[in-house]
């Protein structure tokens, strides 16, 4: 076979291409790149101490470990929704399972907060198959509208029901917190946060990225594409949709729990619709279905509205168009383009050295 | 009896204006397989323009309402134009659509928000005075909404059932590519269902808002309870829709008599969940031929 490729006339760089497409296909035996890796992490660990010497430092601290438990939930999300195809509009009704157990532990029961967050994952991907059991079953539409019913009931129960939850109607707003305040004789409270959030977004992203490269992964891919042919191959959709569900949920009930600790408070304006697009566009801004996308948009919607504060006003105006018009011309999103982007310009660097060289 | 008398009332009333907004989204499933998150926006529009034109331009209640329902047609065009046309029958519709949708869906509330702010606002009634029956007595306005409500799904169900347009209508919604070698043009059949489905949504919006108040954000609950009706009677059937809004109506109405109005929502829900977990089609539901 590889004799009848060699043979055949292909153009100057389409090997590599075809290649590249291979490698990424045979996604159960792909590895991490270790030098990529180790730099991201390094730098990782360094940025906080950067950033907050900088003026204002200590806001955008803030973004950040706001950027890494919203990129939780997103990157959850968007294995349910992109990779698999379910359109699950329960996302954040299982983000908030998570923050008001671990909530309700520590401000009502006194639990300590480092012990009750690790009861979030739990209660969240119990309730995920709640919800999936009679969910997965169904599909398409149906899913859309038996999803946003779990939300709506969620928030109706957090506004209107017992006091410990809801707080009458306010939601919890004294949660302890995860007492950095005084470590260190005080003020590295947010780098702190930065390195729980961290290690917490690190585990997610590589749990999902070894999913996404597993026979697992595969089989989700399987499903969305064809579906009656991926369950003639033995797949069992159900099976399937119902693991990654409960998988999903575990990351996004910590990224409750994490989150809810670290703002001190929950409330059920957690559920507006408002919050619940935005994540969305999240996911489709920075391309759907893809690993990098939801990282990518998370990023770019948490750092772009703070930077553009003078146009708070047009704000949803501007996310509704951009949403429209990425589903008309860029279905894909702008992490792919981006990627594209930054390929282009290594290949064109790497042509220039080699230029260089004779 | 008070209380069963005015439940089958509420029952009524929500269920003609559910009915409008339901048959809308019915069509657009029907025909284009698409789930138009949009619609509660067209709502909107059809509220608010007739709201400007009566307060700010001095309108006629009349003509005004007319227009209201015009301006929502229009925009619907547009929408299909603009968003939709494009992404027709390019791979990943699915996803395409729903996301083109719910940004049209921000855009849009949000411009109403900028133009006309957060504050409610309240549509002046149609008809003044009261009618009373035994010993209820309700506003006129109300029975003009049900009758009104019903004269137009009577004339949908003549267009639909009569016309050649219609007929292609139920051709395409039917088998979309059988109707395109017969030499039906799907996508002018596409443009009429959106725009008569918008023209219906902004109905709803100009009728429903004199009872209801008009805020940004107003089109959300109307079209998630449309969701519901057009699910419960099962997708893309339009008897189904019609007898499945005068019993989510009736339903909604039984549970803010005698629960109390912060159980309507919850409980249409939990209803949902139930019906679709004993039959995942809808009551009247056609069975979507790709189930395994």
């Amino acid at each position: 076979m590889t004799q009848e490729v060699g043979t055949l006339p292909l153009e100057l760089g389409l090997e590599e291409k075809i290649q590249n497409r291979l490698h990424s296909a045979a996604g159960p035996w792909a590895k991490p790149n270790p030098l990529y890796l180790g730099i991201t992490l390094v730098v990782a660990l360094i940025l906080p101490w950067l950033i907050s010497q900088m003026n204002g430092g200590r806001f955008f601290l803030h973004l950040i470990i706001l950027f890494f438990g919203w990129g939780m939930l997103v990157q959850c999300w968007n294995l349910i929704m992109g990779v698999s195809g379910i359109y699950s509009f329960g996302q954040v009704a299982l983000f908030a399972v998570g923050g008001w157990t671990t909530a309700v532990l520590a401000t009502h029961y006194g639990w300590n907060p480092w012990v009750s967050i690790w009861l979030a994952p739990i209660t969240t991907v119990i309730a995920s198959l709640i919800i999936g059991l009679p969910t997965l079953r169904l599909r398409g539409i149906y899913v859309v509208l038996l999803t946003l019913a779990f939300h709506e009931l969620l928030r109706n129960f957090t506004t209107t029901g017992p006091k410990i939850i809801s707080g009458g109607g306010y939601g919890l707003k004294t949660v302890p917190k995860l007492g950095f305040e005084t470590w260190f004789g005080g003020g590295y409270d947010k780098i702190l946060y930065y390195y729980v959030g961290l290690v917490f977004f690190v585990i997610t992203t590589y749990a999902i990225w070894r999913v996404l490269h597993s026979p697992i992964g595969m089989a989700f891919r399987a499903l969305r594409d064809s579906e009656t042919y991926a369950i003639s191959r033995g797949v069992d959709p159900f099976r399937f949709k119902l693991f990654l569900f409960g998988f999903s949920a575990f990351f996004t009930g910590l990224a409750g729990g994490f989150l809810t600790h670290y703002q001190g408070a929950i409330s059920p304006s957690l559920f507006n619709f408002g919050i619940l697009i935005n994540l969305l566009a999240m996911i489709v801004l920075g391309g759907w279905g893809a690993f990098w996308g939801p990282i990518v948009g998370t990023g770019i919607l948490t750092i772009l509205p703070e930077v553009l504060r003078a146009a708070e006003n047009y704000r949803n105006l501007s996310l509704g168009i951009a949403l429209a018009l990425i589903a008309v011309l860029a279905p894909q999103g702008l992490g792919p383009l981006i990627s594209d982007w930054v390929k282009k310009a290594f290949r064109f660097f790497r042509k220039s050295q080699q230029q260089e060289a004779p | 009896m008070e209380k069963l008398a005015e439940a089958i009332y509420g029952g009524l009333l929500s269920g003609s204006v559910l009915g409008l907004m339901a048959l809308g989204l019915t069509l657009i499933w029907g025909s284009l397989r698409m789930l138009n998150l949009a619609h509660g926006s067209l709502y909107l529009v059809g509220g608010y323009v007739a709201w400007t034109l009566i307060n700010w331009y001095d309108l006629p209640i009349w003509p005004a309402f007319v227009v209201g329902v015009v301006a929502a047609a229009l925009v619907g065009l547009v929408l299909q134009i603009t968003l939709i046309n494009p992404i027709l029958g390019k791979p990943g519709w699915d996803n395409a659509s729903l996301i083109a949708t719910v940004g049209a869906s921000i855009a849009l509330e949000s411009i109403v928000l900028l133009i006309f702010g957060a504050r409610v606002k309240q549509m002046p009634v149609a008809l003044e005075g009261q009618f009373t029956l035994g010993t209820i007595s309700k506003a006129n306005q109300g029975l003009l909404i049900i009758v009104a409500a019903l004269l137009s799904l009577f004339l949908l169900s003549a267009f639909l059932r009569r016309s050649r347009h219609g007929m292609a209508i139920r051709a395409v919604s039917q088998q979309t590519d059988a109707a395109l070698l017969m030499g039906i043009p799907t996508r002018q059949i596409f443009l009429i269902v959106m725009v008569v489905s918008a023209a219906l949504a902004g109905l709803a919006g100009v009728l429903l808002s004199s009872i209801f108040y008009l805020t940004p954000t107003a089109g959300f609950n109307p079209m998630i309870k449309a969701l519901v009706v057009t699910i419960f009677g099962g997708l893309g059937s339009i008897k189904g829709t019609i007898w499945a809004a005068y019993i989510i109506g009736l339903l909604e109405a039984f549970l803010i008599v005698y629960m109390g109005s912060s159980w309507a929502l919850p409980g249409l829900f939990l209803f949902m969940i139930v019906m679709l977990v004993i039959r995942p089609n809808g009551l009247f539901g056609l069975g979507e031929m790709q189930r395994l």
